[in-house]
Formats: structure tokens, C-alpha cells, sequence
């Protein structure tokens, strides 16, 4: 269905390729927890499932925007001019600009929504993870010094979607154990953040099963 | 131009000019799109926002403790701009901050005395167990179960809902029940809504004395729960010589307004159920 439907809309991944997408994003390459990237808002906002759930879905949407916009400037502008050394440089000033041009938008069309996110959508510009999926999704092979891009831009959006949803999951599976150990009692040493590594620890731990479904 | 051949050294190779003139170009290049972008973007998205907003906001307490019902402090000075809040609604903006956010909008401040919370309960360990609770600490939870742990059905149970909804860490449960700190509560109200038990009343700041028992159960029950339970024997009301107490419900209330802080009534209640607000500074 969902690849009908990506078909209607123009797009025509393999449906192999969405479902490999979706496991890899939410589970077995976890952003969080398989990949450690974006361990600092992971940690931070995650006292609450509700705030927890406004930050995941504010880098979600700035995944997916940085990948729409990402993709095209290294395959079309970076590539054919053979300066891809500058993709971090250049990807920085994209992200930066763009969240701070979504802040505007929504707070004209959409002020509900921006003060949900609040704080949260300038918080994510500068995240690791947003940067990360950003070098991930333009990966490529050079044969013979001809650049051939490992993936697709339709790839490269859906892995941004699925590895934000997975960082959304991660992250409010987080606060919800957090509200509970909170409550516990533990020895005065280790509450607060120290169990909240060791949580996190587990939840890696945990996650790592995942890997065995590459 | 020197400076910059020497740069070879740390390159290792020779510097291919019209390759870093290509870099450097498509930086400025996309920097100044972005900009331009961003420039027309905020022209065209310009949110026209009220100016005296600001004002306001600068001009309250900052706490942004929710307790006034709106999200934080920039969403309680949108609504006193539209009129639709009321500045007593904020305990914690200073006398001197209210004043001038009446000057900014035209209002006049009424006059009401800033009020601090006390916990009308002083049972804890000296009140009888139902049963014994373990389990997950709160005292919602324990609510559930049959009413709390403790006999008297207006006993605190001391297991710090209260403490959590706190944000100004004035709360703290020893001697097995919550006691509110005078100087550092600002009656913000959080916990008043977080107590299961509706044990927490709000006094004015001057008040010396309160009454730490909130029982309508009569006097022969409290004495077998509780040993230090309003038995509501009256002696109060009689002691007052300003007529400020009288036993509503087997409950004595201090009217504020006439009390003198006379201690008479501190000093004559039989158990000791009557207490001084000062007696919480921790």
C-alpha cells in the first residue's frame, strides 16, 4: 500500500528497499541507540514523554527537510564542480537557513504548531544527528573517478523520515522509563542522571538485537 | 601572496587556485542565497505582535511555573493584553512589577494581600495506619486505595505529590507529613491541585498562626486515630478575644482579618493542632 501509494505520488522505490528502510531506521541502525549519534537533546529532553515527543517530532521534520534539500546541492552543485570535501561546510549553512526560514513560515501560518515546538526546532539545527543522516544519505562509490551515488533522492527522504521516527521512538521510550525510575528508590548516588545513563546503556544493549536483522 | 604560498608546506601539494577560487565562491554563493531567503521570507511572514507583550513580559516574575493556567509567563502576558486574565492570578510578580504592568495597560492593580500555602495536617507519625503501604510512592496512588494508608480521612500521608508538584523545592515530608516552607513558597498553587487530600490552604503572608488539622470527624474517633487531631472541643473560639475562630464542620477557621496574632489560642489548644506558619522554615 505504502508503495502504491509513494507510485501515485510520483516516487518508485523498490518495496524491498522501503521495508529494509523502515527496519533499519527504527530498529537494527537506530540514530540513538545502534549509531550514538544525537545522544545530547536524547539525554536532555527526555524528562517528560510529552516534551520528548515535540523534539522527536521537530528533528523528524528537519530530517526530512535537511534531506530533500541536502541531496541535490552535493549530487547537482558539489559533484560536477568536484568539490564534495565541502559538504559538511555547505550542509551546516543549508541547515541553519532552513530551520530558521521553517521558524518563520510557521510561525505566520501555523502558530499552533510553532509554539508546540517551541525551544526544540532552533535546538535541533545544530544536532549531530540531523548532520549525520545528511552524510549518510549521499554516500557514494568512486570507480574509475566517476562519483555513482549509492542511493536515490526518494531513498535518501525516506531515510530521513524512518531514521527521525526512529530517534523519536528512542527518546520517548526513554522518558516514559525515566518518569518510572524517578520514582524509584535507588541509591542517592545514582539518581538523576547517573541512572539515566545506565537506562540508556540497557536500551542500547537492548537495541543492539536489532543488528541481527541486517 | 607569499603568506599564502606557503601554505603548500602544509598542503603538501600545489595549491590548484581555480579550485579553492570555485570553493570559496559556491560558500558565498549559497551563504548569500540563504541570506537573501531568509531576508524575503521574514518580510513576508512578518507576525505583527502586539509591543506592549514584551513590555509585560519584562516586567513579570520569569518563573514560568504555569500555576496562573496559562503556558508560561509570555502566555500570561498575551492574555493580560487582551484582557483576558487577571493579574491576581500571578502570586509571585513583585508589588512594584504589578504596579507597572498596570501603568503599561491602563488597569488599576487591586490591593489584595500576597498569600503563602500551609499543609493542614500535622498527624504524620503521631496518626494511625489503615495498613502499610509499599510500592510505587505516591499519594494518588495511594488514594486509590481505600482512601490512603492513614485512619483519619484527612490525614496526610507523606509520600510528597506535593514535593514533585513543588517548583520552588518549598516543600518537605519529615515527620510523615509534608511541611511548606514560608520563605520560599509563592503561592503559586501547584500543590493545592497535586494533593489527593485537599490538605493544603492558602493563608495571607502575615498570618502568624494556622489551624494544622482539617479532621470533621468527631472528637472520640480523632482521639483513638490521632494524637494530635482537632477534637473539636471549642476552646479556641472560647480564648479568642477577637472572635477571629469558629468550628465549622468540627473545624475551627481563623478569620484573618480579625486575628492579632495573639498566640491565645496556641497556647490553649490541647493538641497542639494549632501551630505557628514560621514553625516550617526548614
Amino acid at each position: 500500500m505504502l508503495n502504491n501509494l509513494l507510485v501515485s505520488v510520483g516516487f518508485n522505490p523498490e518495496p524491498l528497499d522501503v521495508f529494509a528502510i523502515i527496519i533499519a531506521g527504527l530498529l537494527s541502525n537506530n540514530i540513538i541507540l545502534v549509531q550514538f549519534l544525537g545522544i545530547c537533546p536524547f539525554l536532555g529532553v527526555s524528562k517528560k514523554p510529552g516534551s520528548a515527543l515535540g523534539m522527536g517530532l521537530a528533528v523528524t521534520a528537519v530530517m526530512v527537510i535537511t534531506c530533500v534539500v541536502t541531496y541535490p546541492i552535493f549530487t547537482y552543485i558539489l559533484v560536477p564542480l568536484g568539490i564534495e570535501y565541502l559538504e559538511i561546510v555547505v550542509f551546516i549553512l543549508v541547515i541553519a537557513a532552513l530551520v530558521q526560514m521553517l521558524e518563520m513560515i510557521l510561525k505566520k501560518f501555523s502558530p499552533g504548531l510553532y509554539s508546540a515546538l517551541g525551544i526544540y526546532l532552533p535546538l535541533v539545527t545544530t544536532n549531530c544527528a540531523i548532520l549525520g543522516i545528511a552524510e549518510k544519505v549521499i554516500a557514494y562509490t568512486v570507480v574509475d573517478g566517476v562519483i555513482t551515488m549509492t542511493y536515490t533522492l526518494t531513498s535518501a527522504v525516506l531515510q530521513g523520515l524512518f531514521y527521525g521516527l526512529g530517534f523519536t521512538l528512542a527518546i520517548v521510550l526513554l522518558a516514559g522509563m525515566r518518569q518510572k525510575v524517578d520514582k524509584l528508590n535507588i541509591p542517592k548516588s545514582l539518581k538523576g542522571f547517573p541512572i539515566t545513563m545506565i537506562t540508556a546503556c540497557f536500551m542500547a544493549m537492548a537495541f543492539y538485537v536489532f543488528t541481527l536483522l541486517k | 601572496m607569499i603568506m599564502l604560498n606557503n601554505l603548500m608546506f602544509f598542503v603538501g601539494k600545489p595549491i590548484n587556485w581555480t579550485t579553492f577560487g570555485i570553493a570559496v565562491a559556491i560558500i558565498c554563493g549559497v551563504a548569500l542565497l540563504m541570506g537573501v531567503c531568509i531576508m524575503l521570507i521574514s518580510k513576508l511572514c512578518a507576525v505583527e505582535e502586539d509591543p506592549r507583550i514584551a513590555e509585560v513580559e519584562g516586567c513579570l516574575a520569569g518563573a514560568n511555573c504555569g500555576a496562573c493556567g496559562f503556558p508560561g509567563c509570555s502566555g500570561f502576558a498575551k492574555a493580560l493584553v487582551d484582557g483576558t486574565a487577571s493579574l491576581d492570578a500571578c502570586g509571585l510578580t513583585s508589588a512594584q512589577g504589578k504596579i507597572e504592568i498596570g501603568n503599561i495597560l491602563g488597569i488599576a492593580v487591586g490591593g489584595t494581600e500576597p498569600t503563602i500555602c500551609v499543609v493542614a495536617c500535622n498527624g504524620g507519625n503521631n496518626c494511625a495506619d489503615k495498613y502499610a503501604y509499599q510500592g510505587y510512592g505516591d499519594c494518588a496512588s495511594q488514594e486509590l486505595l481505600a482512601g490512603g494508608r492513614k485512619v483519619c480521612q484527612a490525614g496526610c500521608m507523606g509520600s510528597g505529590s506535593c514535593v514533585d508538584a513543588c517548583p520552588y523545592l518549598a516543600i518537605e515530608c519529615y515527620e510523615g507529613y509534608a511541611h511548606v516552607d514560608p520563605e520560599r513558597c509563592r503561592s503559586c498553587g501547584l500543590c493545592i491541585s497535586a494533593c489527593p487530600k485537599k490538605l493544603i490552604k492558602r493563608v495571607p503572608v502575615s498570618a502568624k498562626v494556622y489551624v494544622a488539622c482539617s479532621t470533621e470527624c468527631r472528637g472520640k474517633d480523632v482521639m483513638s486515630a490521632c494524637k494530635t487531631g482537632c477534637i473539636a472541643c471549642g476552646k479556641c473560639q472560647r480564648l479568642c478575644p477577637n472572635d477571629a475562630i469558629h468550628l465549622v464542620n468540627n473545624v475551627p477557621i481563623i478569620d484573618y482579618s480579625k486575628c492579632t496574632s495573639c498566640m491565645k489560642c496556641l497556647e490553649g489548644c490541647p493538641r497542639h493542632c494549632i501551630k505557628l506558619v514560621a514553625d516550617n522554615i526548614s
